[in-house]
């Protein structure tokens, strides 16, 4: 956007970025756009008239690049609020999380079979996960972090653990994410919402769930 | 006439008990939710679309369109006692509304919106009837190209409609069409940017992208702002539930006006039921004797805004039902619900399956018809759920997220990625980014991928195609005009941002 908008300048500073949601906002879809065009690098493109399987992601993709770094330029002309600190953080922390997740639960085979409890890595994972939330969550960050952890929680131990177990913990993790919490409140109501989506989900809509845990 | 008897016939199917009981559950389990603050018509329906996989495709889009109707009267409940509008579509209710309630009108503020809302979903019912088919005559004479471009337009409009920026709202429609093409590819079965992860061989599921980047997201921000929400709650006895004379009397031409222009703007592809509402809260004010009444508890107020945004939800069904293309965020999670079913939304519907046709347009009128009788009465119930601190609702709304979406494909990796999800879509929020058009572009993506492509293939390889054909041609005309004409005021001035659409 050449709207011949000039910068401030002479300031302290000099340069300053003055829309701070647009720039990072269009940079992050520019890796993205980059990260698509890496990823659908193999695939075959046009052959003859006909598109490839490769042609419509590279289209889509080089669009959304070209509008990502239009973006991004134009957070450099134009003003606009700071990006909140909470945001930047508990996003980034969050995909930690999922990445530890990730890790634990791919790599920690041996030892879980080691302890004889196969496809139990799921659970571990769930479990460093829920430590590592624990001692990084602070003030503001907890609600996304808690959030991220419940859901990951319920993701490890639903196979595994069972529906009632999964739920229980689940909703405990997940109602952390507010400093208002109270617990002997959280756990009666977990309890309490737990037999209501046993009843609800098993019974009332037949679905197919493990109750209790398999070993 | 072809009309009454297909209609009679959507009836026959619509009033089965079975069928009767699904609409009747939607729309009680819809207001339920809708009434929660923060959660709209898109979480809502999010959340509740994995108990619908169980029924057959006719009761579960029965239910469906049940539980849209509920949510969006759950919201206005909520914008009149609470003052905190439910979703987009009934901000502008709090405006009047909770004045009324404030004044120790709640009673007639619920009703007025109830039966407001009720006329609106009779008028508009017949509409979508109406016209229905007509328009699918139309659509037969589609080709993938004339389809793309349509495609094309719809999106288009839904950016223009859209609030804030458009080059935005454009590239978030970019990451929705590239993250729909995660997973195999449609003709050759070759797995794209998938990375050798089984689960990712069909594509991210709809409903996690839906339920991760509306409900979660959404969750995340409210639990920030919670400290600061200040509620009044009316907690007083909701007495007098029946309007006066004078106020029916007074409400009768916002009503008809609202309806009228809700039924027109929720055609359009785009924020349908917002713009409605937003925009016949103005109109009223402006043909009004005394504007000054307005924000001050005018029955006018609730009446006009209430009407108007059933009646867009109404008719924002005719796109999806005659051409397949879903003009909103809600549409778009009924194409993904009716695909889970194994339908193709678009034309042949109407002659394939004319019971899911006729059934679900005549369940729209018993859906409405059921608001209005059941949600009354109910109404004290809805002022005690109200009341219920948000530090209990969020847990037990993200179980039964995380249950449901466990629950469609007995997959934890499905629940996994919508931690993912939650973070992208809370990031989007935070930086400005509406995620409905991202939605919109990952449903649309699929299709409009394997029409590009066969088009491509009739023209031998020639992309003017889309220009040589008069009915896409056109189509794309339109849409080239509305993105400058969106985009021009932004180049010259500042754009007003005038509708604020959250959709959640």
């Amino acid at each position: 956007m050449s709207d011949g908008i000039q910068a401030p300048s002479g300031r302290s500073g000099g340069f300053r970025i003055r829309n701070q949601q647009d720039f990072y906002g269009g940079l992050v879809l520019v890796a993205v756009a980059a990260f698509a065009l890496w990823a659908s690098r193999d695939l075959p493109g046009m052959r003859g008239f006909a598109f490839g399987p490769g042609t419509a992601p590279r289209i889509f993709a080089s669009i959304l690049g070209a509008l990502g770094l239009i973006v991004a330029v134009g957070g450099l002309v134009t003003d606009g609020p700071p990006v909140e600190r909470v945001a930047v953080r508990g996003t980034a922390l969050g995909a930690v999380l999922i990445a530890i997740f990730i890790l634990v639960s791919n790599y920690a085979t041996p030892i879980t079979a080691g302890l004889g409890l196969r496809q139990y890595e799921t659970v571990l994972a769930a479990i460093v996960v829920l430590l590592v939330t624990i001692a990084i969550a602070r003030g503001a960050d907890r609600g996304p972090l808690y959030v991220v952890a419940g859901t990951l929680v319920f993701a490890g131990t639903i196979r595994p653990l069972g529906l009632v177990l999964a739920s229980f913990i689940s909703i405990v993790v997940c109602a952390a994410a507010t400093v208002e919490v109270r617990w002997r409140e959280t756990i009666l109501w977990a309890a309490g919402l737990t037999i209501f989506c046993a009843l609800l989900f098993v019974y009332a809509l037949n679905l197919p769930f493990n109750f209790w845990p398999r070993f | 006439m072809d009309l009454f008897i297909n209609l009679a016939h959507g009836f026959s199917v619509a009033l089965s008990p079975m069928n009767l009981l699904f609409c009747l559950i939607g729309a009680l389990v819809g207001t339920l939710i809708g009434v929660l603050p923060g959660v709209g018509p898109v979480a809502t329906i999010a959340m509740l679309l994995p108990i619908t996989f169980g029924l057959p495709p006719v009761g579960a889009l029965i239910m469906l369109a049940g539980i849209y109707y509920g949510a969006q009267y759950g919201g206005s409940t909520t914008s009149i006692l609470v003052n905190i509008p439910g979703e987009a579509s009934s901000v502008v209710t709090t405006l009047d509304g909770h004045q009324m309630a404030r004044q120790g009108r709640a009673g007639p503020a619920l009703a007025i919106a109830a039966i407001g809302s009720f006329i609106a979903g009779c008028v508009s019912t017949v509409l979508v009837a109406a016209v229905g088919a007509p328009l699918t005559k139309l659509a037969l004479l589609f080709g993938p190209a004339e389809y793309f471009s349509l495609m094309v337009l719809g999106l288009v409009f839904a950016v223009v409609l859209a609030k804030g920026s458009v080059i935005k709202a454009v590239a978030m429609i970019m990451l929705g069409l590239l993250l729909s093409m995660v997973g195999s590819d449609i003709e050759t079965g070759q797995s794209r940017m998938a990375f050798d992860v089984p689960e990712l061989s069909d594509g991210i599921g709809f409903v996690v992208v839906a339920m991760g980047v509306f409900g979660f997201a959404e969750i995340i921000r409210n639990l920030e702002n919670q400290s600061e929400e200040t509620r009044s709650i009316v907690t007083s006895k909701v007495t007098g539930l029946m309007p006066t004379w004078p106020d029916l009397k007074a409400s009768a031409g916002a009503i008809t006006r609202g309806t009228i222009i809700g039924s027109i703007l929720g055609i359009l592809p785009g924020g349908g039921a917002v713009i409605a509402a937003f925009a016949a809260y103005t109109f009223e004010k402006k043909v009004s004797k005394d504007p000054s009444r307005f924000g001050r508890g005018a029955i006018e107020g609730v009446a006009a805004p209430e009407s108007a945004n059933n009646a867009a939800a109404q008719t924002s069904f005719i796109p999806l039902l005659t051409l397949g293309i879903p003009p909103n965020a809600v549409m778009a999670l009924m194409v993904g619900a009716m695909t889970i079913h194994g339908i193709v939304p678009g034309p042949q519907v109407m002659t394939k399956q004319p019971d899911l046709f006729w059934g679900m347009i005549a369940s729209m009128w018993l859906g409405n018809l059921m608001l209005v009788v059941i949600n009354l009465p109910l109404v004290g119930v809805w002022v005690k759920l109200l009341q219920v601190p948000y530090r209990m609702m969020f847990p037990a709304i993200l179980i039964f997220c995380n249950i449901g979406n466990y629950s469609i494909n007995n997959a934890p990796f499905d629940v996994g990625m919508t931690a993912v999800f939650a973070l992208v879509g809370y990031w989007l929020l935070k930086l400005d980014f509406e995620p409905a058009p991202m939605l919109l572009g990952f449903v649309l993506g699929p299709l409009m991928e394997e029409n590009l492509r066969r088009a491509m293939l009739i023209a031998r390889g020639d992309p003017m195609t889309f220009l040589y054909r008069p009915i896409s041609a056109t189509l794309l005309a339109i849409a080239v005009f509305l993105l400058v004409l969106a985009v021009l005021p932004m180049i010259r001035s500042k754009r007003d941002v005038v509708f604020v659409e959250g959709e959640t």
